[in-house]
This record gives structure tokens, sequence and C-alpha cells, in this order.
């Protein structure tokens, strides 16, 4: 099966308007000794095969009740958001150029840009970025860009693969980046930021809730930063913010986040998106693609892609990213998820998150050999247990009741040994967490 | 006009809901909590659903028309790719599950790498990128890091002036000085002036082949010995992968390091703008820079290494954009070796099927015979003050979406299409029709039509000055 529609027919008359005999003279400009031999590769699969193939090796996961986050979440997904990016008229589309036979994508691009606007508290909010981690390396790189200063500081309480890509995308700039040590109550102190900025810093990025599950205080923190001329990158769980303070509210300067708990599925990991918003004087400087609206020849409203010579393929080497595919349908899946909760619906799915956690957090740390890491610290579906258990016994145990336990956090350093970070989220009831909690005591 | 959500927001009961079995037990302390209101839409399920389906109907998509987008490989999204990929054994998993619960995910990952080190002729593949410009910052990334493991200070790259906006644009966000190199009227590089530019500060030069302008480079044997005896690296631009798959491949031709697009060449979709995949592929004496975690086979059972000290580190979080992996190697299981190749053949026969119609009419720059793509440079046919962006307009009207347009910059007012294997002769035939009637008929009868165009869309031409000079960002 390889989906070429065309005959013998077809061919000879294609041929023959050419003006050649066969396909080979067509290649004829490739030097002989380059030419490859067959391909080894199996295939030649009917789609009938390929069903049963694929279902074989899909067998080989294991769907599991997930009590881990650590960046990707367990959330309910509203019929209606696959039904709409399951629309072969989105999911088939390129990116859109012409504006005038794009105008779905492009309204579409436009409200999300509006929600996440909406959400945040910003001003401006481009059509995605490929996940949380780029995101925020595209952000460290505006604040460089725009400050000309060179150092940042970054949070241990940022996702550690979102600082590893950090590293990774400034491997080669003249940036430095220093690491604020988190104190013992699992967020930044205040007064340790203050100390650590100087007038070289050009950003400061925190993560709230941080990675492991404690929120911030954002609007203390906003005030040491911009006392001392840095800028602020928050990076913030978008379905928090239904009850967290918003980024526009503390002032900060770029907020970025991971969509993937808007609607998207937890896919191992990927395809997600990165969201972006920036306050308004920042806007000629984002990457990206954004959208704008305009009129068309007849007054009526219509919608473009706009602020382009920022982009690559206006301003090559100088442009303010390389971006050019992101990741527009998963940023069209959380437009749909984003607008049929209502505000009072939104708040609510997040203080759920909030209960459900508490409720399990609340049971786990009064049982023997597990105890509170942050007993008084304020959290979202995340948080830390300290345990004087095996570790390895534990999630073992789970995985053997289909249970995807606590993530291990013995490699997020010392402090952090003998800890595990639970997730809790609206998809746990109270009976399966009821039975986490029942085979926990039990080991 | 479709109104906007927020226009549509109004009291009724929203669409979606959860029940909570436990207590609401919230506790945000007041400094933390949220004060300024969301700002959400309040919209009944019903009414979204029609919302957001009307909007569908607004797009030119692959599935509505012929989508004859140069450099983009628009081809057929096969439904089985779908299919396979919404099982929930694939979308239900969690990244950090343990690994004896995720070898489905795995499986995929290091068979999709091996098949396409046999297409492309490399020794092994990373799949982390999220997108061809993001493979593009790797591979240059694994360029810097070899220069400085073997202590050589190398800071410029080569990047044709018709190659894609993401080649300098990626060289520069890996730290590079662009070295632009022109390339002669049919896209192809002279070897005189790449000796001119060759000097030992160059750590590697970035090629598209076959060229943005659909011709494959003739003197590749000769650019990779040159490139190479300077001490530099050779880097394939995958773009145009899918005009000669199972007929050359990067890795025999001299390439070092090299991307993929999976959504073009892989036939997974573009989702109005992405997920995309842009894998890379290198040669053995650079896998130890890849990203990580790097899939292994150890016995059989699959695994995760993150030890790898001297790999560049990590380009996104997790291991890459999973459903569109899983979608192409779907691809690669449908068709084998020999599907493969039969692909790039008809896509090259498409091409050259479309492009001898087109030449004793139109100005071809780049000759008679092409690879899977060709431009068009209709400029010396304009009468009225019609220009090309006024053909692709008009082509709307036919129900076409229309060729990339004023790319390669080289050429001017070019009109790049690349038809793909999936179409039919039947469809070619009639497209060829509709650009001639316009081009040979419309230009001098009825320029207006072409000014006024399109009228058949949505909307007609928007005011792009007016978006750009007083953005207009979100809703008010």
């Amino acid at each position: 099966m390889d989906y070429t529609p065309q005959n013998q027919k077809d061919k000879k008359q294609m041929l023959e308007s050419i003006g050649i005999g066969n396909i080979d003279e067509l290649f004829k400009i490739i030097p002989n000794h380059l030419k490859a031999k067959d391909l080894n590769i199996s295939g030649g699969k009917t789609e009938q095969e390929l069903l049963k193939y694929f279902l074989n090796i899909a067998s080989k996961n294991k769907k599991l009740i997930s009590f881990r986050g650590a960046g990707i979440y367990d959330h309910f997904i509203p019929s209606l958001v696959g039904e709409i990016v399951g629309r072969s008229e989105f999911w088939t589309a390129y990116t859109p150029y012409q504006s005038e036979a794009s105008q779905g994508t492009l309204q579409a691009v436009f409200e999300y840009q509006s929600l996440i606007c909406a959400l945040t508290g910003m001003d401006t909010s481009n059509a995605s970025l490929y996940d949380g981690a780029t995101a925020t390396a595209e952000a460290v790189l505006l604040a460089l860009r725009v400050s000309s200063k060179n150092r940042i500081l970054i949070s241990s309480g940022v996702h550690p693969e979102y600082i590893q890509t950090v590293k990774t995308y400034l491997e080669n700039s003249k940036a430095k980046i220093e690491i604020i040590s988190l104190s013992d109550n699992g967020r930044l102190d205040k007064n340790t930021v203050d100390s650590l900025i100087d007038n070289t810093t050009a950003a400061v990025v925190i993560q709230s809730p941080n990675y492991f599950g404690v929120v911030e205080d954002m609007d203390a923190l906003s005030s040491s930063i911009k006392s001392k001329n840095s800028l602020f990158v928050a990076i913030v769980n978008p379905l928090s913010l239904g009850v967290f303070k918003a980024p526009g509210e503390y002032s900060a300067d770029i907020a970025v986040g991971e969509g993937q708990v808007l609607g998207s599925s937890m896919s191992a990991g990927g395809a997600t998106f990165g969201f972006m918003a920036v306050k308004k004087s920042l806007e000629w400087k984002m990457p990206g693609r954004i959208v704008g609206q305009t009129t068309d020849r007849d007054g009526r409203r219509g919608f473009v892609l706009t602020l382009q010579s920022r982009e690559q393929h206006i301003r090559r080497e100088k442009a303010t990213s390389n971006i050019c595919t992101n990741a527009s349908l998963n940023a069209l899946a959380a437009c749909v998820f984003l607008s049929g909760w209502g505000n009072v619906g939104f708040s609510n799915l997040a203080e759920i998150n909030i209960s459900k956690a508490r409720y399990a957090f609340t049971k786990i740390k009064s049982l023997d050999g597990f105890k509170a890491k942050f007993e008084t610290e304020t959290f979202f579906n995340e948080f830390v247990i300290e345990t004087s258990k095996n570790i390895k016994k534990i999630n073992k145990v789970l995985l053997k009741n289909n249970i995807l336990g606590p993530l291990d956090l013995s490699n997020a350093g010392d402090s952090f040994k003998n800890c595990l970070l639970f997730c809790v989220t609206e998809q746990r009831d109270k009976a399966e967490i009821d039975s986490l909690v029942e085979l926990l005591t039990k080991i | 006009m479709e109104k906007l959500l927020n226009e549509l927001s109004s009291e009724c009961q929203p669409a979606y809901g959860v029940e909570c079995d436990v207590a609401i037990n919230a506790q945000v302390p007041e400094n933390l909590k949220r004060s300024i209101p969301l700002g959400l839409p309040n919209i009944a399920e019903n009414d979204l659903l029609r919302h957001f389906t009307n909007l569908s109907r607004k797009n030119y998509a692959l599935s509505t028309v012929f989508y004859p987008l140069g450099s983009c490989t628009m081809k057929y999204n096969p439904l089985i790719n779908e299919r396979i990929a919404r099982n929930d054994a694939f979308n239900n998993v969690h990244p950090y599950q343990p690994i004896e619960a995720i070898q489905g995910v795995l499986e995929v990952m290091y068979e999709l790498e091996k098949d396409l080190c046999e297409v492309a002729g490399m020794d092994t593949f990373s799949l982390q990128q999220a997108a061809g410009a993001h493979g593009e910052l790797a591979g240059l990334l694994v360029i810097a890091k070899y220069f400085k493991s073997i202590k050589q200070k190398r800071r410029k790259i080569i990047v044709p002036d018709s190659a894609h906006g993401t080649n300098p644009a990626s060289a520069a966000f890996a730290g590079f000085e662009i070295v632009l190199l022109k390339s002669e009227p049919d896209g192809s590089i002279s070897l005189d002036k790449l000796k001119e530019v060759l000097t030992p500060e160059v750590a590697a030069m970035m090629l598209t082949v076959p060229n943005t302008l659909g011709v494959f480079e003739k003197n590749i044997d000769e650019i990779s010995k040159l490139v190479h005896d300077n001490g530099s690296l050779l880097y394939y631009d995958g773009a145009n992968l899918n005009a000669v798959m199972g007929i050359v491949r990067p890795g025999d031709m001299g390439f070092d390091v090299m991307h993929i697009n999976l959504h073009k060449t892989f036939s997974t979709p573009h989702g109005c703008g992405g997920p995309g995949s842009g894998p890379i592929g290198v040669k053995s004496f650079l896998e130890t820079f890849l990203p990580v975690p790097r899939v292994e086979k150890k016995k059989d059972k699959y695994v995760l290494n993150y030890k790898k000290s001297k790999s560049i580190g990590k380009l996104k979080a997790f291991f890459g954009n999973f459903p569109v992996i899983l979608k192409a190697y779907a691809y690669v299981k449908a068709l084998g070796g020999k599907g493969l190749k039969n692909v790039s053949e008809q896509a090259v026969l498409n091409a050259n099927y479309m492009l001898a119609k087109f030449k004793d009419k139109i100005n071809i720059p780049a000759g008679n015979i092409c690879m899977h793509e060709f431009v068009l440079s209709p400029k010396t046919l304009f009468k009225n003050d019609i220009r090309t962006i006024d053909i692709a307009k008009r082509l709307l009207d036919y129900g076409y979406y229309a060729p990339t347009i004023y790319f390669p910059l080289i050429v001017d007012e070019a009109i790049m299409i690349e038809p793909t294997e999936t179409e039919s002769k039947e469809t070619l035939d009639k497209f060829i029709n509709v650009v001639n009637k316009i081009i040979l008929e419309e230009f001098c009868r009825d320029p207006q039509k072409l000014k006024d165009a399109p009228i058949n869309t949505p909307v007609r031409r928007l005011n792009e000055v007016e978006a750009a000079r007083k953005p207009i960002l979100k809703w008010e």
C-alpha cells in the first residue's frame, strides 16, 4: 500500500508528455555510483494488517491509573475537543499562509491567543511553541535579547528537563545560567532571590506550582525582581490559574508553560504545546507566529498572520526565533477546552484538583512511615511525601495493581532522598485514592 | 461571519463540567489567590460544536482540495495512521512510566530510527525534535559540540541564498555566523564560489538536495569533497527528501548530519501548523553528541539511556512528538522499502508531467527536468499590473490552495509547485488547465478578475498592512 493512485496507462501517458521512455530518465542527473541499493525495510502491509500489527505493539504499553505528574498530567478531555481536532479540515490543513483560505485556523488561533491572555492576565500571546520546555528556553532568549544582559537565574523548582533544555539552547551563547536553590520549605526565599539579582541579571525564571508541587509567592518574588530591573519569566500551570494568581497580576514580563493540561492527551510526553504570553512592550520581540485581526476589501472582519517581520521566512538569521512549524492542533485543542467551562466551571475544576490532592495528602501523610515534606505549604495537585519505606518496592507493588505510583525524587538532589512526588487530578475518584492508600498501608 | 467565542458567551449552562466525590477543600491563602476575573466564555456544548465546525469549514484543507504547496509535501495523510494513533494504549501513557510499562512506545521509536537510517544512509537517528527547524537546531548544536570536542574553533556555517529561512535562523540560534553563498540561477552551487567562502573557520555547509528550485545538485560529489577536505561537515536539509527515497541516500552523498520532516515525507498531517517532528540522523562519529535519552535495546527489552556525557542535552521535555513518530512508523510499515522508492518515483513523475505542460508557456528558471517540485517565474507574461499574488488568490477561487509563492527568494515572482505522489493524473490535468486559463486568458481578457480575487472564499483579500500597523491580537 503506497497511496499512489496512478495506473500503468496514466504513467505511460505522463512519460509520453514529458518525452521520455521510462522513469529512470528523470534521475539521470544523479551520479550512478551514488544510486541506492534496494532499501532493506520491511513493509507492504495492508490496512487490516497494520491495524493488527499496531494493536499488538500497543498491548506492550500498560494502561495505568496515574498518580504521577511531573510535567505531564492525566486530565479529563471533553468529547468536543476530540471531535474538533479530529475534523480533517483542521488536521490536514497547512500553516495558514493563504489567509482567505484559512479563516478557520486563523480565527481559532486568534481566539486561542485571546483565551491565553485572559487566563494569564498578560497582554499578548503567540500562536504556540513546541512545549513547556522550549517555551521556557525561548522566554530566556527573549529576555537576553531585550535586556542586553547576560545572566539568567533559574529556580531549582523549575522542571529539571526544562532547565536542561534551556542549557542546551544557550550552549553557545555568552549567557550564564545560575540555579537558585529552594529553601527548606520547598519554595524560593525572597531574600535569597533578592541577594542574587545584580545589574547583569537579564531575567529570573520561576515556576509555580514548582516541580515539587509547591505554589510560590510570586507577588513577593516579583517585587524583588522588578526593583532590580530584571525581567520576570513565570512558568505556570494554566489549569492552576483557575484559582491561583495570574502572571499579569504580579507583573510578570513573560508567562510560559506547558499546554498539555488543556485538552491534550499524555501521549508519552508529546505532542503537546507550549504557550507564551508577554507584556505589550515585548510583543514585537516575541518568537513564533501571531495572528491579528483586520478587515477584507468589503470591510468584513478577518484574520491574518501578522508581525511577520520577526520571523525566519522574512528576517532569516536576524529572526527572533527559528521556529516555523509549531503545535497548532494542540493549541486548537486548548482553545476548545478553554471555551466550554465558563469562569465558575474552570475555577471549580482547579478547586477539585486541589481538593482531591489534599484528600490524598491528608491520608497518606498520616500513614506509618510516610510524612509530609512541606507540611504547611500550598499546593495544586502535586505534593511531596517523605518515606522510610523502600521506594522501589512501593512502586513495584502499585504497578502490580495497575497503578502508576508517585515519582521517585531521589535524583532531584540530596534533600529529596526518600521522597515521592504524588499527583492527584480530577480524574482520580475517591475509591481509587482510597485503594492507593490501602496498598501503601500494606507495604 | 462567524462570531468570536466572547461574542457567543451567555449566561447559559456551559458545555463541560466535572463532579467531585470528595469534599471541596481548596484552602488557598489570600496572597496566592487569583483576584482578577478569568474572562473565559460561557458557551453551551451545542453552540460550541457549531462554532468550531463552522470555523473548520472556512479552511481549505488537504482533505477538501488539491494543495500544491511547494516545499511542504502536502501528500495524503493516511487515515489508518490516525486510527492507530487514536488508541488509548498509546495516548494514555505517561512518559515517566516504568520502562516495562512503555515497551510499545519504545519499540516504535527504536524501529522507526532503524528504518530512517536505512532510508537516509545514516548510522543513527534521534527522534526528539518537534519540527524541522528544531531538527536543524539540534543538528547544528551537534556540529558545534563535535568541533569543541576536537578543540577546533569553527564559528561559521555556509548557507546558500536559495535555502529555507529556517537554515540561517537555526544556524544563528545555535551560535554560528552565517556565510551566505550566492547560488546559480537554477539554485545549484558553483564550485568556484564555494571555494571562495570555504575558510578554516567554516564548521559546516547546509544544503537542500534537491534544492528549493527542484534541481538535484549535480556537483554533490565535488562539494562533499571540498567541504570535507576543508575539515568541515555537510548538513542535509531533509525538506525535499520525498524526491529521492530509495534512489539516492544523503549518507552516501557524504552528508554527516541531516534532519527529516516526518510531517512532510512520512505522511503525517500538518495539523494547521503542527505538531510536526524533525528527527536528526548522523554518522557514527557524531552519535555520542545526540540528545538524551537514547532508546536502546538490551536483549529483548527496550531501555532509555540518559547517561551520555557528551550529549548536547535535551531539545525538549521527554522523548519527542510520539503520535507523529507513531504515524510515520505506520506509514513506513505500509510502504516498506519498495513502496518508499515508488513514492519518490511517482512524486518526481507527477512534478515533471506538470512541468512539461507548463514549460512552453511559462518561464522556468531551472530547466525542463525537475525532481519532486519546480518553480515558475511568470513575470515575463505579466500584463495589466498583475502579479504572482493575484494568480495565487485567483487559484483560491477555482477551489485550489495556492502554491508556495515568492519563494525561493532568488526567483522573481516565484510560484513553487509540488504535486506529491498521491495526486491522480486527473487532478493534475484539471489544475494545469486552470493555471493556463488564468495566465493565458484571464491575464489579458479579464485582469480585473485577478485583482478582485478571491471572491469565492469566506472573506475577500485581507488588509495585512493594517493588521501589522495597528495590531489587534486578541478580542477586546
